[in-house]
């Protein structure tokens, strides 16, 4: 690995300024480091110096409002491992959980996950569905943007520069539910992934695709044939077939566009009924 | 710029490091700095759990952390871990399993159980303790055995 300097500021405004410091390119943010390490040793970043959030007051966790705040340090596991996850957020739960082994989520973060923003991450794709909000802080003060609108491609963000995530607020009370597919079930990435949410002030769906290049989309196509809580047979494989359809869906090394359209088809029945089940009535 | 003087605890005793580079992993500030050749290298990358440890009690795979970012954190390895009432039963349940054949995974195996049973207590029922070793991987395969030593470390801190 290239040498740095590894700098840990102490406040947040410290933190901008050691981030401004230096060109874009020659500087990195370090959060978990379960992606940075590895592109640093891919040489994908080859930075001057490296700024730890690791003294940053932002590993937190907060219900409040209506929605779930967690701060962008804090760690996968400390967010599985809340006692109210399962049952307010339940498709949360279920992709913190999908992602590497009890080791890796205990260093690894929210913040960092989108900060990859990797076509596989698990969390995007909920996020997606549940309408979540990046909160981010920098030179110019501080802004808030839909993870729709902040998610870019791999690797890219709308991030400004000196600029960081310093939480990710969750609108709750919304059945939801996140299915992947995967080789192996543990400390591997998706092929794909569904995740499904049912807005009933909006009384619309949500839905989503994950484990897709670019990035992790919303389907609106699938979305519209859905309409109304309890969609009819046919409008659940009707919209099941526009998912299917759906561009994203493509051949890589990790599946072919074949597989991944069958796959996504059968999880996204399964995450709409389980998303029925679990706002309280039956099928 | 150089680099700040790392202050650790391993094992119980305190270390302060002068010199560690910013780039230098816990993995090998615990192998070839203070020569505790227990922790394994195996893919470097997060994928296998060999180079598990113990930072504050959570399992941490090491070959993902940089030695830094454990400033002023207690961090335990296998040479260890069997001074602890919990790590001595996770290591008696797999030696009696017989739960190893070359013994390259077993450390990590033996952390990452460890933590889970010290820090979720004893009431993670057999299948979620090995669902909870799922990142660790066996290249010789002795599951069969692993699974054996895990049962069986249940059973002891359950007594
Ligand atoms: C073995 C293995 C298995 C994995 N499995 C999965 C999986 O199944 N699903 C999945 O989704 N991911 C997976 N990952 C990827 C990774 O663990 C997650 O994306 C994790 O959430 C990244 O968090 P981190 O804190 O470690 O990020 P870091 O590596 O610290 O940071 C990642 C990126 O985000 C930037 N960043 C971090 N925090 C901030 C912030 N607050 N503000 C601005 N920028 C920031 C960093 O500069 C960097 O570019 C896996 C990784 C490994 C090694
Ligand atoms: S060496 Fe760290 S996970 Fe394989
Ligand atoms: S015993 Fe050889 S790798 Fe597990």
């Amino acid at each position: 690995m290239p040498p740095f300097d590894l700098v840990t500021p102490r406040s947040v405004e410290e933190a901008i300024a050691a981030l401004r410091a230096f060109p874009p390119d020659e500087v990195a943010v370090l959060a978990g480091g379960t992606d940075l390490l590895l592109d640093l040793e891919g040489e994908r970043a080859d930075p001057r110096a490296v700024v730890s959030l690791r003294k940053l007051p932002w590993r937190t966790l907060d219900w409040n409002l209506g929605a779930l705040t967690v701060g962008s340090t804090l760690s996968l596991r400390a967010l599985e491992t809340d006692p109210e996850l399962p049952n307010r957020l339940p498709a949360l739960h279920d992709a913190v959980r999908a992602i590497g082994g009890i080791a890796l989520r205990n260093r690894a973060t929210v913040g960092g996950n989108l900060g990859r923003s990797a076509p596989a991450s698990d969390l995007i794709p909920v996020l997606l569905v549940l309408d979540a909000e990046v909160d981010l802080v920098g030179p110019d003060g501080e802004r808030r943007m839909s993870v729709d609108r902040f998610v870019l491609g791999s690797r890219r963000t709308a991030l400004g520069r000196a600029e960081l995530i310093r939480s990710i607020r969750i609108p709750e009370a919304r059945p939801s539910a996140y299915l992947w597919q995967r080789v192996r079930p543990a400390n591997d990435i998706s092929q794909v992934a569904v995740a499904v949410a049912f807005s009933p002030a909006h009384r619309s769906w949500r839905v989503a695709l994950g484990g897709v290049p670019p990035r992790p989309t919303r389907v609106p196509e699938a979305e519209a044939a859905l309409a109304g809580a309890r969609p009819s047979a046919s409008a659940l494989a009707d919209a099941g077939a526009r998912l299917a359809r759906h561009e994203a869906l493509v051949t890589d090394r990790r599946a072919t566009d074949e597989y991944r359209r069958t796959v996504a088809s059968v999880l996204f029945a399964r995450a709409v009924r389980a998303t029925i089940v679990r706002e309280g009535g039956p099928g | 710029m150089t680099s700040p003087r790392l202050a650790v605890t391993v094992n119980g005793r305190p270390y302060f490091l002068d010199g560690v580079p910013g780039e230098e992993r816990l993995l090998d500030t615990l192998r070839w700095r203070l020569g505790l050749k227990g922790t394994k290298e195996g893919c470097r990358t997060g994928g296998c759990g060999a180079c598990t440890v113990l930072v504050g009690g959570a399992s941490v795979l090491s070959c993902l952390t940089f030695s830094h970012e454990v400033d002023g954190e207690e961090v335990t390895t296998i040479e260890a871990v069997g001074a602890d009432p919990i790590g001595r039963h996770v290591q008696e349940a797999f030696r009696s399993a017989g739960a190893l054949q070359c013994g390259y995974c077993t450390p990590g195996f033996v952390m990452a159980l460890t933590a889970r049973l010290k820090v979720d207590g004893r009431a993670v029922p057999v299948e979620g303790l090995l669902e909870g070793l799922g990142e660790n991987l066996c290249r010789c395969t002795g599951y069969a055995a692993i699974a054996r030593a895990v049962a069986e470390a249940h059973r002891r801190v359950n007594e």
